[in-house]
């Protein structure tokens, strides 16, 4: 344990890239959208739509070099495998609750102030209490899951280079395509579509989740097998 | 003494070449190493295999008695910063000095300041925007101040002036003296190593063609200079390494040490004999042989 421990201490030496970056993205995709919606001179609903989604992009980000760059250099400093995988997920996991935690302080403020008294919204507006409470896990596991699918993907890269991922990606573009496809000639699409309702907001975050650690299981296969 | 790395027919095969072949050593205990050999002879592969950074394709390895892989019994105390080393995105050598010292239990942080020191190393630069010689310096440092019981440098030199060179070898040599452990330098500046090595492994071709005790390689070879004549009559039947023609003066790289007898045979013939350097030496019996490839 005090190995993993080392390994979030390595990926937090540099406070840079797990706790600067991701506050600064968030922080100021946050001003911008209050500093907007308050420019708008209308009292009808403003939302931001996808500034709140700026952070998790840098997820992906430091997925990639997580085993681009850390996973090498954890390899000099004499780290096993899985030492370093399990430090640094925990390590996305701590960021990544860090900034739904935030999320969740800013929907609170904004439901209580009705949106900065101007009805602008940089969180998701409309929540019900419940729903409230869920939006920062979901917030939570999409940022899991823009990290471990940088992870992957550049465990995928490492271990068997960049023609297999592109055919990878490729093939699950179309394979999605493809299904989507089926599903609207078939009549089936409503029927996801309701499925995916009855779920709730609360059930595809789960299932989200699910699809989090299937990801990390695999990359960890792959990591365990990475030459340098 | 007893071996700290045990090497038995190490294989490793990257699709049409072969990058080691069939490669069985020991290295023993307190000990300083040169693993010696040319551009893609293998040097880096074996260091990456031996630390479990990569894999053979067959043989196996043993350090201190157990198989490195996974093993952060093995491994932590053993220490491997490649030449061309990956570091975390934007991390500045103090932070990889941090981490450093989280990681391997014998770090000096003293010494490590020392050498910052010796080779002018700016701390609070991002490692990617430093000199290649000033890289160098940050893998030399870990290597040096993580005291590892096994420490592998990989052409630390690389990019290094003269004065920091020297500064590395000194401050080498010091700690060994102290902390005695075992080194594998690799290195393709012999001349500049020779004098800190106690044995050499030579790698070509993924092979080992030499693994001596560095002062009896220093004895393995003469250079036989004089008339042409002579010197074909003296080294005739005596294993020629290599031939220099010039005018009708001929030098001769032969093997083998020379007798009293031989001295006298070539002072009768006004013939000269000089000392080979580990340098020319492994110069002269890897400079011929062809890359191998695997067949398919």
């Amino acid at each position: 344990m005090n190995r993993v421990v080392n390994v979030m201490k390595m990926q937090l030496v540099n406070r840079q890239t797990y706790i600067g970056m991701p506050l600064i993205i968030l922080s100021g995709a946050f001003l911008l959208t209050v500093f907007v919606v308050v420019l708008i001179p209308t009292d009808e609903l403003k939302f931001a739509g996808g500034a709140a989604a700026a952070p998790l992009w840098y997820f992906l980000v430091v997925g990639v070099q997580a085993l681009t760059l850390s996973f090498p250099f954890s390899q000099a400093m004499s780290i096993t495998r899985r030492d370093f995988h399990l430090g640094t997920l925990l390590t996305a996991v701590i960021t990544a609750g860090v900034l739904a935690v935030i999320y969740l302080a800013i929907s609170l403020i904004e439901s209580a102030t009705g949106g900065w008294g101007v009805n602008g919204y940089f969180t998701v507006p409309g929540l019900s209490d419940n729903q409230l409470a869920i939006a920062p896990l979901s917030y939570f596991v999409i940022a899991m899951l823009m990290f471990l699918s940088g992870y992957g993907s550049a465990a995928v890269f490492k271990r068997w280079g960049a023609l297999v991922l592109t055919i990878i990606l490729t093939g699950l573009a179309i394979l999605l395509t493809l299904a989507l496809l089926l599903s609207v000639r078939s009549g089936t699409w409503d029927v996801m579509v309701n499925w995916a309702t009855a779920q709730g907001m609360l059930g595809m975050t789960l299932w989200g989740l699910l699809l989090a650690a299937v990801l990390a299981a695999g990359s960890y296969l792959l990591v365990r097998r990475v030459q340098l | 003494m007893t071996s700290v790395i045990e090497v038995s027919h190490l294989t490793k095969r990257f699709r049409d070449t072969v990058a080691l072949d069939d490669v069985t050593f020991a290295l023993e205990g307190d000990t300083i190493y040169g693993l010696l050999g040319r551009n893609g002879a293998g040097k880096t592969t074996l260091m990456s295999i031996v630390t479990a950074q990569s894999f053979a394709t067959t043989g196996k390895v043993s350090v201190f008695g157990e198989a490195p892989y996974e093993n952060a019994r093995v491994l932590n105390r053993v220490c491997f910063v490649r030449d061309d080393q990956a570091y975390p995105s934007s991390a500045t050598a103090l932070h990889a000095f941090r981490i450093a010292r989280l990681c391997f239990p014998n770090w000096d942080q003293a010494l490590a300041d020392r050498l910052v020191t010796d080779f002018r190393l700016p701390l609070k630069t991002n490692i990617k925007k430093l000199s290649r010689g000033q890289r160098s310096a940050v893998g030399a440092i870990i290597g040096v101040a993580s005291r590892a019981e096994v420490t592998f440098f990989d052409e630390p030199y690389l990019g290094l002036d003269a004065v920091a060179r020297q500064a590395f070898y000194d401050r080498l040599l010091e700690d060994y003296a102290e902390h005695p452990r075992t080194i594998v330098l690799s290195s393709h500046l012999i001349d500049e190593v020779a004098n800190i090595l106690e044995r050499v492994i030579v790698l070509d071709n993924g092979r080992v063609i030499m693994n001596d005790a560095a002062d009896d390689l220093r004895n393995r070879a003469v250079v036989i200079t004089g008339d042409s004549a002579a010197v074909a009559a003296f080294t005739a039947g005596r294993e020629v390494i290599h031939r220099q023609n010039l005018g009708n003066v001929t030098a001769v790289t032969v093997l083998g040490g020379m007798s009293p007898q031989d001295r006298a045979a070539l002072a009768a013939n006004n013939l000269e004999v000089s000392p080979v350097t580990l340098q020319q030496l492994v110069v002269r019996t890897t400079q011929d042989a062809p890359r191998s490839t695997a067949a398919a």
